[in-house]
């Protein structure tokens, strides 16, 4: 019997809150035998960090070809919104993309820019990703004879599928989730989860054992009517949290309440003793947030946690409209906020340990819609991170022209690098032996390659 | 843990009998005609109007009680329906900068106070299906204009749906947000196609969804795997067809010049002048030229579809080819069990069975006069359905989350809320309650109908929607709020401003002298007497050892209502 299976046939025999924990108590000493292959010792520290871009982010306004064929049939696609090509930022990567050619950044990015120029750079750029199930061409696409996720071009089905692995599309863990089922008793801290999102819920962090923390942007917030200076109603309200309730709803809701209580005291002492960062965060939402999550790596220690999973997330990307000006400030809050979590990184000795990568449910179309773009498929991202092999465009930069080989029909760009090898590569450098892969991306297989060569090796 | 048999003897003590075993309040009823249907108890009242109101009161469960489910739902339909507008446009004429904290000032004003509750309460539900939001820069400097989009959803709750579908496409306030506001035809040279943002929009999450759906709800499958109900050629039919609207009345010489369509000339203006602009509350017109009519339009393929293979054959106009693209959306078999489902989870519950749905949808479909799409009806069976009347037992795990703006409307509503000048300050609530009306942060509402927390509940199968709102962090920042409403804004607090709304302990005090008694009163006002013994005995332990003074009263009741709001079982209605 396969473990989910068995956990589903526990869950549904359970009748109370109580029976439920000690059965979650029991998995966990089973399951510890099975992942003790990763523990890992010492004082090493990996963690993730998610940076979600809503809407659908315009990768080909983010990184835009500048050698003259390709920018000629970029600008003829694009039309009014194409960047000039005097205002794109030069990108010098130490190798030549598949394919050849140049490339320029999107001007509201400088920051990023210099980073990928940098020597021993930590930035790296992943060319048109997106969700696939297998390799796909123009013609099997046409003809529907290579099946496609489904429901391309939707905003709520392809963020799941930038999430979790395609093959259990009907299940709701992510391959955050699943990395952490794999690690999370690597931490002495076994209170607070080893998922933290600093941008509410997310099915990217859902696993079977690790559901994700969510945590303000100022710290863990705490219930003000239930301190210590009351201890009577306090307790009151404790014994109506800590109850056996009769429905599930019920349950779910007082362990919500009870996670928030006891995560919150101990996140907020760590915090409160923190030696502050030097660096500062740009005031920006994705800003802030990546500022609380240098924070938490920052006091790792006293929270004892060696692998954690993080997740940061920006809205705004869905530019049916005024494009040009929305998406460079949406860029430039992201270019300013990624520089400052990199310098913070580095600050804290942390930079070779943490890896930072964008996802987004899709591209934008090549074809305009007058001012604006519509729903795509693959897209350009990015990935951070002293273990980045930087200075570097991985994958394969695709033609851009109207009705070209990459075109799916209406200028939605055929991804030619699954969303399972980009988070494949990723996932060996945290540490899934390559021979474990298959558990975490069912997919994989079918793909030329788990390792986009864009990490240092684990 | 005392038993239930001691919870009884301290019920005698009362005036009504209470627990729900004890049936004779149903016995006596019986065999009185003008009440057949009911409701046969005060709590079964109190529940009923924590579906269809935005919270119970004494007053109103002893109305219900007095005149019967049916006769409370005509009076209902017969209400005038209250609008949200004036109240923005009476600030503005009296000189008050208008922004959105007046359309939000309106809708708590109209959530606590309006008679016409069913109404209201189902414009809400509307307005997280229809969705708009002011966190989008497209309409946030547009409160009037917005006010007048939820006066859309208060108009159209009991009427028909298809009606409220063509309301809601040809608003410019839904034009912006979703982009079909000057939508134009392809111009293939400059690789411009139409904006297919409304077009997927309004199939996805206003009508249709994704998967085909048989009439009780559930998926149809083929080969294990859902069938989609529509495919990227009915987007971009769709899209075509939402092309060349732009604002009423702009002048055009010889049928509209780009410069026209483009700026309006001496029309409309969206600046200097936003919020009070009459064109954003009028119906967005058509422009001929911009419309996408040569093509053909690939629309929605279901059994009985009354356009051949759902194809719309070109040369129509934009509004002959918005008409017939709507009733195309409006008369697929899905739209009734994904209204039907809607609506429940909304009011009612977060997993009803399919057999409900199918019931529900089925009204949708026909209200017996053979008429598809009314929404009083639907409303009607919604509430009446057995599946809504009877109280679910634990075990079945029926219920809902309770909204947190929800949970904040039935505290006013059940203590009297309100500011001595009569204002709802309320403003922004998103920043403690996850919620604010009209302010979601996409298009998706504040959660999506199907989400299903990780752990327990995914594994159970339950959905429960409102837990996607319910993080470690807003959990708490929800209970600190609603307890600074009743610890701190109390009437007779020292520092009292006109403008703060405050809650009315007076008649509450007055009964707190007997904790048993308080606690009664709140387990009908607020869980419509569903606490469970254990719950009753421990907040009347302790308030019984809060002293019996004036100030020992006070915080018996605050401490009573805080801890029951903050409770898993008052979240969790049943």
């Amino acid at each position: 019997m396969k473990r989910r299976d068995f956990i589903q046939r526990a869950l549904c025999a359970t009748a109370s809150s109580a029976l439920f924990t000690s059965f979650a108590g029991k998995l966990s000493l089973a399951h510890a035998s099975a992942v003790s292959g990763h523990r890992l010792l010492g004082s090493d520290y990996r963690a993730l960090v998610c940076v979600y871009l809503y809407g659908g982010n315009d990768g080909f306004n983010m990184m835009v070809p500048t050698s003259s064929a390709q920018y000629a049939q970029y600008q003829a696609s694009r039309g009014a919104l194409a960047l000039p090509l005097a205002e794109l930022l030069s990108l010098n990567p130490s190798v030549a993309p598949t394919g050849g050619g140049s490339f320029g950044m999107n001007p509201a990015m400088p920051l990023l820019r210099n980073l990928f120029n940098q020597a021993q750079s930590p930035l790296a750029i992943t060319a048109n990703v997106g969700p696939l199930l297998y390799p796909i061409s123009k013609a099997e696409y046409q003809a529907g004879t290579v099946p496609v996720p489904a429901q391309l071009f939707s905003h709520s089905d392809q963020t799941l599928t930038w999430q979790q692995p395609n093959a259990d599309a009907i299940d709701r863990r992510g391959w955050g989730g699943r990395l952490a089922d794999m690690f999370y008793q690597t931490n002495v801290n076994q209170q607070l989860s080893m998922n933290v999102s600093i941008d509410g819920e997310n099915v990217f962090q859902a696993g079977d054992q690790v559901i994700p923390y969510f945590v303000g942007q100022d710290g863990a917030q705490s219930v003000d009517f239930v301190q210590t200076w009351n201890p009577e109603r306090r307790a009151v309200f404790l014994a109506l949290r800590d109850a056996a309730y009769g429905n599930a709803l019920q349950r779910q809701y007082a362990s919500v309440m009870r996670r928030s209580m006891d995560n919150e005291v101990m996140i907020n002492e760590a915090l409160d003793g923190e030696t502050a960062l030097g660096t500062v965060f740009p005031d920006t939402q994705l800003g802030r947030q990546l500022r609380m999550v240098a924070r938490l790596i920052n006091v790792r220690s006293p929270l004892q946690m060696q692998r954690q999973i993080f997740f940061v997330g920006l809205g705004g990307f869905d530019t049916h409209d005024n494009q040009l000006s929305d998406q460079a400030e949406q860029l430039a809050e992201l270019d300013g906020a990624l520089a400052a979590f990199y310098a913070a990184t580095v600050e804290m000795g942390v930079d070779d340990g943490v890896t930072t990568f964008t996802a987004s449910e899709f591209g934008r179309t090549t074809s305009v819609n007058g001012d604006g773009t519509d729903h795509g498929w693959g897209s350009h991202h990015l990935v951070m991170g002293g273990s980045v092999n930087g200075r570097r465009i991985y994958g394969t930069p695709p033609d851009l022209s109207a009705g070209g080989p990459d075109d799916a029909d209406w200028g939605q760009i055929i991804p030619t690098t699954s969303v399972d090898q980009y988070a494949a590569t990723i996932a060996r450098w945290y540490g899934v032996p390559p021979g474990d892969l298959g558990t975490v991306f069912p997919n994989i297989g079918r793909f030329a390659t788990s390792d986009l060569g864009f990490m240092a090796p684990a | 843990m005392k038993s239930g048999l001691w919870r009884f003897a301290l019920m005698v003590t009362l005036l009504c009998p209470t627990s729900q075993v004890w049936a004779g309040d149903h016995v006596f009823d019986a065999g009185f005609d003008h009440r057949a249907e009911g409701p046969y108890s005060d709590a079964e009242a109190a529940r009923f109007l924590t579906q269809a109101t935005f919270g119970p009161s004494r007053a109103e469960i002893a109305r219900l009680r007095s005149i019967g489910y049916n006769a409370w739902l005509a009076d209902q339909a017969s209400l005038p329906a209250s609008h949200h507008r004036p109240y923005l446009e009476a600030q503005a004429a009296a000189g008050l900068e208008v922004y959105q904290n007046s359309r939000q000032e309106a809708w708590w004003l109209h959530a606590v106070t309006a008679p016409d509750q069913l109404r209201q309460r189902v414009a809400f539900a509307l307005s997280e299906l229809l969705v708009v939001s002011d966190q989008s820069g497209a309409i946030e400097g547009y409160p009037i204009a917005m006010a007048n989009y939820y006066d859309l959803l208060v108009d159209g709750a009991f009427g028909n749906y298809r009606n409220l579908l063509e309301n809601v496409t040809l608003s410019p306030v839904m034009g912006h947000y979703l982009s079909m506001f000057k939508n134009r035809k392809p111009d293939l040279d400059a690789n411009i196609r139409p904006d297919e943002n409304y077009a997927r929009e309004i199939m996805q999450l206003f009508s249709v969804g994704l998967v085909r759906l048989n009439a009780n709800g559930t998926v149809q499958t083929s080969g294990g795997q859902p069938i989609p109900t529509y495919d990227q050629d009915t987007i971009r039919g769709f899209a075509h067809v939402f092309t060349g609207w732009n604002w009423a009345n702009c002048p055009r010489d010889q049928g509209g010049q780009w410069w026209e369509w483009e700026y309006c000339p001496s029309g409309p203006v969206d600046w200097p002048d936003p919020g009070w602009d009459a064109w954003w509350l009028v119906p967005m017109e058509a422009w001929e030229s911009y419309h996408a009519s040569e093509e053909d339009k690939q629309l929605l393929v279901y059994p009985g579809v009354a356009l051949p293979n759902g194809m719309l054959t070109g040369g129509g106009t934009a509004a002959s080819d918005l008409q017939a693209a709507l009733d195309n959306i409006f008369n697929h078999p899905n739209v009734a069990p994904f209204i039907a489902r809607h609506l429940i989870k909304r009011l009612v519950t977060s997993n009803p069975s399919p057999a409900y749905i199918g019931r529900v949808a089925a009204v949708f479909a026909n209200n017996g006069l053979g008429v598809r799409g009314d929404l009083g009806a639907t409303v009607r069976a919604v509430l009446m359905d057995s599946e809504a009347r009877t109280l679910p037992s634990l075990a079945s795990n029926a219920g809902k989350m309770r909204e947190p703006l929800l949970k904040l409307t039935h505290l006013w509503r059940a203590l009297d809320g309100r500011a001595d000048d009569g204002r709802y300050r309320e403003w922004y609530t998103d920043y403690y309650l996850s919620q604010a009306a009209l302010r979601s942060p996409t298009v998706f509402n504040f959660f999506l109908p199907d989400y299903r927390p990780p752990g327990e509940m995914a594994a159970l199968g339950l959905d429960g929607p409102e837990f996607q709102i319910t993080t470690d962090t807003s959990i708490a920042s929800v209970a600190n709020g609603l307890g600074a409403k009743v610890f701190y804004d109390w009437r007779g607090n020292g520092g009292q401003q006109p403008e703060d709304i405050v809650v009315d302990l007076g008649p509450e005090v007055a009964v707190a002298s007997d904790p048993v008694k308080l606690v009664d009163r709140y387990d009908l006002l607020f869980m419509n007497r569903t606490m469970s013994d254990f719950m009753f005995n421990t907040l009347v332990t302790y308030l019984q050892s809060l002293p019996n003074t004036n100030t020992g009263r006070r915080q018996r009741v605050q401490n009573a209502v805080w801890l029951i709001q903050s409770s898993p079982e008052y979240s969790i209605e049943r």
